[in-house]
Order: C-alpha cells, then structure tokens, then sequence
C-alpha cells in the first residue's frame, strides 16, 4: 500500500503510529478481536493523525472521543462527506445519494427516501423478515448440529431482505454476495471491477423500471420528484448504488459478530434464551460493542480541532469502534453488559447522514437474534475452527462455524 | 417532568420511542414532533430512559421545580 507522505501542517508529535488498515489485528485473524485492538487509542490523545488510514493509503486525523465525534458528525458544513469514495474508483465523481450529499440538497433526498426506511415502514415490512429468519433456521437445524452462520444465515438473510425491498429475486442472491465482497474486501483489480458491474446493474434495473413499474424501491426512486422534476439518471445510480452497498454487508456482520460473541458467553446466551425480552437491549449493546463502520469527513476550510490544525481538504476519521469504547462515555467500554442502559452508542454515526437504514438494520439484527437463540440449543465455536476476523473501512467476520451437537 | 425537545439536534434514531412510544411521538419520517413534553406521573422511568437514549442530545430532562409542578 502506497503511503502518502505527512502533509507540512501536522505537527510531527500529532503523527501516532496506528491504522485501521495495518495495525496489529486488522489484517484478516483467526479468533480476532478488531475491536478491542482499536481501544488502545483511548490511552491517548483525543486527536491524531494517523499517516495511512484509508484503504488506498491516505492519512486521516483520527477523533478518538465519542463526544468529538458528534461535533464533527454533527457539522456538516465544516466536515463534508462527498468523497466520491465508490464512483472514484471508477475515475469518475458523481455522490452516492444521500450519504455523499452535503445540506441543503442532502435534505432533499433524505426527506424522500426516509419514509420508505423509517420505523413505521419496518413494522410492515417486520412479518417477511421474521418468514425469512425462521425458514433459513429452521432449514439449518433439520440438517445437522453446525454450520457456517456467515454463509448459511447471516448473509442469505440479510441480502434476501434487502433483494426484496428493491424488488430482485431470490435467485441472484450469491451473485450478489459475491459483487458485495469484492467491492468492500477485493483487491485493487477485483474493486473497480466489482464497482463497474454494480453501477451496470443498477443502471439496467433503473432502465427497466421506467418501463415496466413494480411495487419496489427502484420504481419509486425512477418515478419520484424533488422540487418539482424526475431524478436524472444520475442521481438515481447514487441512490442505488448507496443501497446497495449499505444493505450488503453490514448487517451480516453484525449478526455475526453478535452470534460469535454469543457462543463465547454461555451465561449470556443462556440468559437470552431463557429471557427473550432482554433482547431487544441487548443488540443495542452488541451494536456498542462490535459496530463495522468507520466514517470519513473531508474538512471544508481551516479549523483548529482539539489542538489539532486540521486544513481545507484533510480527512477526519471518526470510526465508531473508536467513539462506542470511548471511556468518558461508557462505563467499562470493553466489557460487554448486555443489560446496559443509556446506551447511547454510534454505531449508526451522528448526525444528518445517520444511518437511513437504521430502523431496518435494527430489526433484522433482534429478529435474528430472537429466531436463532429459539431454534438452536446452545451453541459454540465448533472445535478446530477459528472465526477469521478483519478491520478496515468496514470491520467483518468472514466465517463462523457454530457446533451445537 | 418535563423534557424539552431540541428539534433541530433530531435526526430519527427513534431511540427515544422505541423505549417510550406513548413520550415520544414521531413524524411519518422519523423524527420528533416538534415542542417540549410534559410528562405524566406513571411514565417519568421510561421517559428519562428514552430521553437518555438519544445519541444526538436532542432530549433535555427538565427537572426544575417549575416542571415538576
Ligand atoms: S432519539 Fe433523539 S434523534 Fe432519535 S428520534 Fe428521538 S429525539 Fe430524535
């Protein structure tokens, strides 16, 4: 990975050695724990520059405390998102819709597509999410006592709940997968391909739903209008793309991580099981604990932050590993506490970009959890088998076989 | 008790209802009602839980002696 040199204004005592690429820990690990790794930087300073801390080299101030965080999440003026982090890969510019918008236009499209992912809408949509949960386990537990809970569940679930609210078959499912997995983990042949064929596939379906209209969400992103006009094709490829990318990936690996801390904490897991209406609370804390996503702001101007000179065009991370083990906001950070209250995590950021796709996400993480703790006896990490690990732009667990015999 | 709402801070966790759906009202997006809200006897623990569950700060508990009143 091509480093880019420390740019003049840092002070050389702000440069600390850490990445979420390259640090101990990051690179795929049998039995890894990306997140406790990252905690270390807690015994530092609130704000630091971190040389290599993107996934093509560049260096990014690094804003450790949760409450920083906010600040930055919560300014959008001062720290923008338009990065064009998917279509750069592609050479090209254009934002994925809404995250990559900065306000007033990022309103515009939050505004419209918010009502199609807010709480209300995910209680229609909760019957087919739960069918789906329950065919998948139930499939599992008639064929043995282990499986791969990444390939087998987490993933088909998710996906599949995600194909049907943009109105694609079933079918396509690991195809999908596959697309999704290069882009978030390839390497830097297998990324832009996989960027290419997505944008191919969303243009396409785009296309078709202008001339045959469906009940789903890409026919209401081609029909819809914002201030008074259709979308132009453009526009509705952010959207798409942005959907497509976020619904994915990290949803699987919340369940995932969730599940594997799940079969290491037998107490816990028993307690779930015997008490399911302490679940809901509990994923919030599993969400705390074991969160994917780093989040980059590019600054607009000069601002001096925490002692920090951050410049116009400086990349500031606020990786929400970092802000849900921060010490000042949470009581024993590192320990999970499934029964913790004011539990007022980041693992969906701050904000005006919070996550859209929140409520769903949230949903199908406890429904997850509701439906496998029902349906599987306690369960743990199958002998000789270790969970691979990963950190990066978006933390994941490649596999977890689960033994329950 | 009263809990006073700071509108613009919202952006549609719905923490706060999910803990207190009958405290906390949204709009068709997501987002709170706007004004602040008095709350009743029976529902001051789920309000201050859901209160203290907004990642943004946008709930402020008020616990002058005028709001209690
Ligand atoms: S928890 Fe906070 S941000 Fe979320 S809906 Fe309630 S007031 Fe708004």
């Amino acid at each position: 990975m091509a480093v880019n040199p420390v740019p003049d204004h840092v002070p050389p005592e702000m440069v600390r050695d850490f990445s979420l690429f390259t640090s101990p820990g990051m690179a795929p690990t049998p039995n890894g724990d990306p997140h406790a790794a990252v905690a270390c930087v807690h015994s530092g300073p609130p704000i630091f520059y971190s040389p290599c801390n993107t996934r093509d080299g560049r260096g990014t101030w690094v804003v450790t405390r949760a409450t920083d965080q906010r600040r930055v999440l919560q300014d959008a003026e001062t720290f923008s998102s338009h990065r064009s982090i998917f279509s750069s890969a592609l050479g090209e510019s254009w934002p994925m819709i809404p995250l990559e918008l900065d306000p007033p236009a990022h309103g515009v499209f939050r505004s419209l597509l918010n009502p199609l992912l807010s709480p209300k809408r995910v209680v229609v949509l909760e019957p087919k999410v739960r069918e789906r949960a329950i065919t998948l386990i139930d499939r599992i537990a008639a064929s043995g006592t282990s499986c791969d809970v990444m390939k087998d569940f987490a993933f088909p679930f998710t996906v599949s709940i995600f194909l049907r609210l943009l109105g694609l078959p079933d079918h396509r499912l690991d195809t999908f997968v596959g697309w999704a997995k290069d882009l978030l983990h390839g390497d830097d042949v297998k990324r832009p391909a996989a960027a290419q064929t997505i944008v191919a596939f969303i243009d396409e379906l785009a296309t078709k739903r202008r001339k045959e209209p469906a009940d789903d969400f890409m026919t209401f992103i081609v029909q819809a209008q914002v201030e008074r006009r259709r979308l132009t094709e453009e526009e509705v490829r952010g959207i798409g793309v942005l959907v497509f990318v976020a619904g994915l990936d990290t949803v699987a690996a919340a369940i995932g991580f969730g599940l594997a801390y799940l079969a290491r904490n037998l107490k816990d897991q028993d307690l779930l099981r015997r008490e399911p209406d302490r679940i809901v609370l509990a994923a919030e804390e599993l969400l705390r604990a074991y969160p994917t996503v780093q989040i980059i702001r590019v600054a607009t101007k000069d601002i001096d932050f925490e002692g920090a000179p951050i410049r116009k065009g400086d990349y500031v991370s606020c990786a929400t590993m970092i802000a849900n083990r921060d010490p000042a906001e949470f009581e024993c950070p590192n320990t999970v506490d499934l029964a913790r209250e004011d539990n007022r995590h980041a693992a969906f950021g701050y904000g005006p970009h919070r996550c859209l796709g929140s409520h769903l996400a949230r949903r199908e993480i406890v429904i997850g959890l509701e439906e496998w703790l029902a349906r599987i006896p306690a369960f743990r990490i199958k002998k000789a088998t270790a969970p691979i690990t990963s950190g990066g732009h978006v933390f994941g667990i490649e596999n977890l076989i689960l033994d329950w015999s | 008790m009263r809990i006073i709402v700071h509108k613009a801070r919202c952006q549609g966790h719905a923490r706060c209802s999910a803990q207190a759906p009958d405290v906390f009202r949204l709009d068709d997006e997501g987002y709170i009602l706007p004004g602040d809200i008095e709350v009743g006897e029976g529902e001051q623990l789920l309000a201050s839980r859901g209160a203290r569950s907004c990642p943004e700060r946008a709930l402020e508990l008020d616990r002058t002696p005028a709001a209690r009143g």
